[in-house]
């Protein structure tokens, strides 16, 4: 499982930081408010460490990238991540210093691509 | 206290003969009834073969655990419409979160489905002015 000649064993022997698996940027563990953080905050990939069907730790650690926002009651936004391997699915509360501009791309790319005419919802 | 109407049992007409079955092998027997909304669903659906979930409020059930379709999940749970993504051929995908579980799930919307739920969907994000002005100022 936690293989220490791994990329991201930084992670797991407690160095407070890991190497993004899309972009390698190394990133602290911590976002500044102290929040433990699970994908990076530049591109918003993630790494599959965690198997959320079965529970505890997962042995895939395939890339996991964003595909979708999602919005809680609160307000708050979550991005759906998707593992490019098993194709599982996960949801992380967004971090302060995420990037925007990949985040409001996320949120507004359902609209550029409707599957059918939106001009009949200016009459609504 | 229990009522007697009839002074006894099995002397009344007998129950008339049902020749339609409404649960097993009937005419209905494929249908589904949507567990947020009530709707009765018939599975045909235009643009996909496999109907997951109801095309009036959007919700699913749980049923499936990691393989579509092989219904080995235990959990049976009420699956509401969290987001919408999409994919790099431009179709919808809409992101189902279980209720009781916490699963997630991501299904292809059909051809049926209602668009004024599909678009409230899709601006969920931008709908709090909170949040998405503070994205927006960011940039």
């Amino acid at each position: 499982m936690s293989n220490p000649t791994s990329p991201h064993a930084h992670h797991t022997l407690g160095l407070g930081t890991f190497a993004c698996a899309w972009c390698g940027l190394t990133v602290s563990a911590y976002a500044s408010d102290g929040v433990p953080r699970n994908h990076c905050p530049s591109c918003l990939h993630s790494r599959h460490v965690l198997d959320h069907v079965e529970g505890g730790a997962s042995d895939c650690e395939g890339r996991m990238s964003p595909i979708a926002i999602a919005v809680l009651r609160t307000g708050d936004w979550r991005v759906i991540h998707r593992c490019v391997r098993c194709d599982e699915l996960t949801s992380n509360p967004v971090c302060v210093d995420d990037n925007q501009l990949i985040l409001m791309r996320m949120a507004v790319r359902p609209l550029a691509q409707p599957p059918f005419p939106l001009e009949a919802f200016g009459t609504l | 206290m229990p009522r007697h109407n009839r002074t006894g049992r099995g002397r009344g007409r007998p129950q008339r003969y049902k020749d339609v079955l409404h649960a097993h092998g009937g005419h209905r027997s494929h249908d589904f009834r949507c567990a947020s909304c009530r709707l009765d669903v018939s599975p045909t659906a235009p643009g996909t073969a496999h109907r997951n979930h109801c095309p009036h409020c959007l919700a699913s059930l749980h049923v499936d655990r990691r393989i579509p379709g092989d219904r080995a999940a235990d959990c049976r749970g009420r699956m509401e419409a969290l987001g919408m993504s999409v994919r790099p051929d431009g179709e919808w995908l809409i992101i189902h979160e279980c209720v009781s579980c916490g699963e997630l799930s991501a299904n292809r919307v059909a051809g049926d489905d209602n668009p004024l739920a599909l678009v409230r969907l899709a601006l969920r994000p931008l709908a709090d002015p909170r949040t998405a002005g503070r994205a927006l100022l960011a940039l």
